[in-house]
């Protein structure tokens, strides 16, 4: 009989291994001590530190410590019983297993007849019995809302209880018991079935499960060792499905059922009528789900640009062929001067490719001054300003931040190279709000808007959005629109135009085979050809190649946002190289001229150098570059000399663009007027 | 009781005072706004001395308020525009730029003046205190709405003074540094009209070919479009002359002696018919009467306003104008208006012609017996000496420029001009007769350069040709006395 209890030690082994080994440790040799060497204390104080461990968080322990913490306390009963100092402590170790557990059940085989029947005259002074029959078995059992055990017997206290047990594919069933002293009842829990259930597993868990297009969850966890025959079959172990996912009620009929994670390839299942009827549970094989993934390119001319997905850094660029999970995401490549964005979809098997150039962040500083009428209204237009904007990045006010901290923080961070502060105009009653727009450096413009209007940041958001060409596609030649001709008059033409066989004084009658009534059209048709170009005249065709025509960018227009401009053009010219870059920083200059920040558009000017001596070229650079000079004041008239000097040494330069005024009679009044 | 020594009463009485006077400020404030505003609600509803006599109290009431700048430029404005009396409205911009300088009224009232003082000049060396203006804009105010029409007025002084880089310079401005502004499409078109005077026809018509990509809907592309053509036909493309017959089409014997043509700032062709003495004006196919009947009208002519002026023996005839009598000159051969407003006549007995100035007397330059004239862009005229046989292309001030022998690159000389006819973007044609070249038409150039010719033999005209027009689509209106028609050549 003392080597009965040996037999117990593997299997709590075997549960209780690998939880709280200590713990384990403790219980397993306590009942080792006693049942192999009779060693009472020993196993007494061993079995009181388990209780101790326990006992303080018995309502909060998983099922296997419950058991653990009532053996705890039926062996303490057994071993305070033997012992005459310990006797007294008996019952008060049985009353706690009965508070713990009414429904646990003495070991019998090392329990005393006499110790049984003191447990069943405790419990009988507390607890009723209740026997429970379930139909069918499987189902959950709510004892007073709270979830319980499916037991044949069950000692609840006395008083009024409620029990519920239900079933998918079933309607609940509800019984209310009032239990009394010495009392035993039966319950019998009986459902009926309504509807078909499906029970599915998945390979891998954490997927969701879709019924018709509606999401009924996910499939999580893992499944136990019931699904073993299913997991076999497809060569997996259990663990390695979800737990079973049951969809409780399918109605009659087809239905589609859809599986979807990410990395994962959707998967869809029809399921026909039988699924629904007859009326039965029924299991579906493990779905096993494929990886998805594409690969994503993303490279950029601009240096130092580090892309993240969804909020998640993947490194700086280039990134090469990067395999991602197909699916959506948030693309933004944070360069050292502004910031790429894009909400990007990579398709399963496919590769994206993106070349990515930063825009300028504009960084709304908020709304200042007092409450007006129409200020939540105008609060939410300037909130949502960044919807509208296509070349720029949009990054909205900080709750609670001032704008005075922001560009504080901004000029500090450099996290954005334009700011936005809205003011209500002071007056009596407030009907005008002025936005400031400013790069970080000060280069501002103010713009009045009324927050009644319709819109009242249209104006704003179209001037935002509009980025003129500082170069523009052409082929060598200028054109007039002529009353009476058919077609552009070629008023002068390129010595390779020329040599080409363009004729000068006629009109051009088709290019790439399609007729054009005006300048206007063949300009706009140049944006989309393809050289060589085919030009026919009367005389015959000619192709002529495609060639990028310098621009200034018009000044001064209310259609642009100046300063905007300015923060795109710096981060174009980062990008830039070679003629494109020197153009750029010509076109800067003259944003900054406008702003009449002489002195910093001179040192752009005095680096830029263009090959082109035609057109916007070097003699346009160096007439630019002696007009900033001008404007410094007597002290620099020799630099404005010596600038107006080397202007004329470009005769074909040309202000504007290529068919713009010639340079030199401007550069030669110039040095006239200084001298 | 509390009694302040002597010497703190003053202070006592001050503090006491303070809060009254500031009262009364705020008040002063208050009633000169209110009364800034009855003017405007009735300036609106045309009710001009009500609204006079609000700005007027508005001003006695605070004359330093905020609303005191604006007040003086709606006077000013209202005395150029409504009661036309640009005297008048210089006090107020005066006290507006001694006052106010800084205020932002005070960029169009500098503007204001400005134009008022370019009007009262007469001569280039007048322009100097409108430039200060002009000039004073652009320097005050760089960024301004009004930068860009100081630009455009300070080119055309430029230009004005024969100053034609600095004018180009301004004109660019005027555009480049202010595009889409409500100057740019005029300063465009003069830009390609100062171009053209530097001798850069390839740049003229470009810059015009750019106001009418950029502005197609201004009025000045209309203007560009018809100026562009001129130049490229009768400049680059030179076809020869071709007779198209009557004109308009199918008219035949439906004037009365037609004796002169003119034509509009608009094109619209003025004919002169002798037998009714009156000036008509051809629009469409519409004849419709222009001013008074003028008997033994000798020159007719049309002002840049669009209005008609006649010469008569008897003097100068114009709509809703005193007739003017012209001194001495009984003989008139031909006449010019500049673009100064001054009137040259030409005296068939006179070996000078006479410049009358609009307002002021006349003065007499010295000159070779003229025949005919026509005015030049540049701000001169061209006359047509038969006794000198030369045609001379004179400045502002009456000095030659360029000189043209009769019968020049013609393959004979002609011996005398009947006429002459400008288009305004300096082509002039001449109705010729006699020599070896006999009766025919010649184009010059802006430079005296021959650039079309034809004889009315050649081209089959069988008439008495007594006056021509060039016209907007570069052809040449003859008027035919004898047959009593008019005919294109093309």
């Amino acid at each position: 009989m003392r080597f009965r209890p040996l037999l117990f030690i593997p299997i709590f082994c075997a549960t209780l291994w690998g939880q709280d080994p200590a713990l384990k440790d403790a219980f397993v040799q306590a009942k080792a001590l006693w049942a192999t060497q009779g060693d009472r204390e020993n196993a007494t104080a061993r079995f009181d530190s388990v209780v101790a461990a326990l006992a303080s968080k018995a309502a909060g322990l998983e099922p296997e410590w419950v058991q653990v913490l009532c053996e705890s306390y039926n062996w303490l009963a057994i071993l305070d019983d033997r012992s005459a100092q310990n006797k007294a402590r008996t019952q008060v170790r049985l009353q706690a297993l009965i508070d713990l557990n009414p429904d646990f059940e003495l070991d019998r085989a090392v329990t005393s007849q006499r110790l049984l029947a003191l447990y069943d005259r405790l419990k009988g002074e507390k607890y009723a019995l209740v026997k429970l029959s379930y139909t069918p078995e499987g189902g959950r059992l709510l004892v007073d809302g709270k979830s319980s055990a499916l037991l044949a017997r069950q000692y609840l206290p006395f008083g009024t209880h409620k029990l519920t047990y239900s079933r998918a594919g079933h309607t609940s069933s509800e019984i209310v018991l009032d239990l009394g002293l010495h009392d035993v009842k039966s319950a019998d829990l009986k459902l009926t079935r309504t509807a078909s259930t499906v029970t599915l597993y998945t390979q891998p868990s954490d997927v969701e499960v879709l019924l018709d297009g509606q999401s009924m969850g996910f499939a999580t966890g893992r499944a136990g060792p019931e699904a073993a025959f299913l997991a076999i079959k497809l060569g997996l172990r259990p663990e390695d499905l979800s737990a079973p996912f049951v969809i409780p009620q399918l109605a009659p009929g087809k239905h589609r059922l859809e599986l979807r994670a990410p990395c994962l390839r959707t998967k869809a299942l029809e399921l026909g009528p039988e699924w629904a009827t007859p009326l039965a549970d029924r299991t579906i094989e493990p779905i096993r789900m494929d990886p998805s993934r594409g690969t994503l390119s993303v490279s950029s001319a601009w240096p130092g640009g580090e892309a993240f997905l969804s909020g998640q850094s993947r490194g700086t660029l280039p990134l090469a062929s990067v395999p991602v999970c197909s699916g959506s995401y948030d693309l933004l490549v944070r360069f050292p001067l502004g910031a790429f964005f894009r909400r990007i979809t990579v398709e399963e098997g496919k590769t994206l490719n993106l070349e990515v150039r930063p825009k300028p962040r504009i960084a709304f500083l908020g709304l200042e001054g007092g409450d007006f009428t129409g200020r939540a209204r105008f609060v939410s237009h300037l909130e949502s300003l960044g919807d509208r904007l296509q070349q720029l990045a949009f990054l909205p006010a900080r709750a609670g931040e001032s704008a005075a901290n922001a560009l504080v923080r901004l000029k500090t961070s450099r996290e954005a190279e334009l700011v936005l502060i809205a003011r209500p105009v002071p007056d009596k009653v407030i009907h005008q709000v002025e936005l400031t727009l400013a790069t970080l450096d000060g280069e501002e413009e103010r713009l009045v808007v009324k927050p009644l209007e319709e819109d009242p940041l249209g104006s704003l958001a179209a001037r935002l959005n509009a980025v003129p060409l500082v170069q523009r596609p052409g082929l060598g030649f200028s054109v007039l629109d002529l009353a009476g001709e058919p077609g552009p008059w070629v008023l002068a033409a390129s010595e390779t135009a020329l040599k080409a066989g363009l004729q000068v004084g006629r009109p051009i009658l088709k290019v790439q085979g399609k007729t054009l009534a005006t300048a206007q059209e063949l300009q706009e048709a140049l944006e989309s050809v393809k050289e060589p170009v085919s030009i026919l005249q009367e005389g015959g065709t000619t192709a002529l190649p495609l060639q990028w025509e310098a621009l200034e960018i018009p000044l001064g227009s209310k259609d642009l946002c100046y300063p905007a401009l300015l923060a795109q053009l710096r981060l174009q010219y980062a990008g830039a190289k070679g003629d494109q870059a020197n153009l750029i920083k010509l076109n800067m200059a003259l944003i900054l001229m406008q702003f009449r920040k002489f002195d910093k558009a001179i040192e752009l000017l005095r680096d830029a150098r263009l090959t082109a001596v035609q057109g916007v070229s070097q003699g346009t650079i160096d007439y630019q570059t002696g007009m900033c000079f001008l404007q410094l004041g007597s002290t620099y008239q020799s630099e404005a000399m010596q600038a107006f000097r080397q202007a004329l040494k470009y005769p074909q330069a040309t202000l504007l663009g290529p068919d713009g005024p010639q340079v030199a009679p401007l550069a030669r009044q110039a040095l006239e007027d200084l001298k | 009781m509390f009694v302040p020594s002597s010497r703190l009463r003053p202070l006592a009485a001050l503090i006491c005072v303070l809060p009254v006077l500031a009262q009364a400020q705020l008040q002063d404030g208050d009633l000169a706004e209110r009364l800034f505003r009855t003017g405007e609600r009735a300036y609106a509803t045309k009710a001009f001395k009500d609204a006079l006599d609000a700005w007027q109290q508005s001003l006695q009431a605070s004359p330093r308020s905020e609303f005191a700048p604006g007040i003086l430029l709606r006077l000013a404005r209202h005395q150029v525009e409504i009661e036309h009396k640009p005297d008048a409205a210089m006090p107020y911009l005066d006290r507006l730029r001694s006052d106010y300088i800084k205020a932002p009224e005070a960029a169009e009232g500098l503007l204001l003046r400005g134009q008022l003082l370019r009007k009262q000049a007469r001569r280039p060396a007048d322009l100097k205190d409108a430039m200060a203006e002009f000039n004073r804009v652009i320097d005050l105010f760089p960024g301004g709405p009004s930068c860009a029409e100081a630009r455009l007025l300070l080119g055309r002084a430029w230009r004005d003074q024969g100053q034609w880089s600095r004018a180009l310079q301004q004109f660019l401005d005027a555009f480049r540094l202010h595009s889409g502004s409500a100057a740019a499409p005029q300063a465009m078109l003069e830009a390609a009209e100062t171009l053209d005077l530097m001798g850069d026809l390839p740049g003229c018509l470009r810059m015009l070919q750019r106001l009418r990509m950029q502005s197609p809907q201004a009025p000045e592309a209309q203007e560009a479009a018809w100026r562009m053509a001129v130049r490229v036909k009768h400049r680059l493309q030179k076809p020869p002359f071709r007779n198209d017959g009557p004109w308009p089409a199918g008219q035949l014997k439906w004037l009365k002696t037609p004796t002169l043509l003119a034509l509009a700032p608009d094109g619209d062709l003025l004919i002169f018919q002798k037998e009714l003495d009156r000036a008509f004006r051809l629009h469409g196919n519409e004849l419709q009467p222009l001013g008074p009947a003028a008997p033994g009208t000798v020159a007719m002519l049309a002002d840049p306003a669009g209005a008609i002026w006649i010469l008569t023996r008897n003097g100068l005839l114009r709509e809703n104008v005193a007739p003017q009598p012209l001194g001495a000159l009984g003989a008139i051969s031909g006449a010019a208006l500049d673009r100064w407003g001054n009137l040259w006549v030409a005296d068939a007995k006179t070996p000078a012609i006479t410049v009358f100035a609009t307002e002021a007397g006349s003065r007499a330059l010295a000159s070779p017996t003229a025949n005919a004239l026509a005015p030049l862009p540049t701000g001169g005229v061209v006359v047509a000496s038969d006794a000198d046989r030369k045609l001379l292309f004179l400045d502002v001030e009456g000095q030659p420029r360029v000189i043209v022998p009769y019968g020049k690159d013609l393959p004979g000389p002609f011996r005398r001009v009947l006429a002459l006819s400008a288009d305004g973007v300096g082509q002039v044609a001449a109705l010729v007769d006699g020599g070896d070249f006999g009766q025919g038409v010649v184009i010059f150039g802006p430079d005296g350069a021959v650039l079309r010719q034809a004889t009315f033999k050649a081209l089959g005209v069988n008439g008495n040709i007594t006056s021509l027009a060039l016209d907007h689509s570069g052809g040449v209106i003859l008027c035919d006395r004898r047959n009593d028609l008019l005919l294109r050549l093309n």
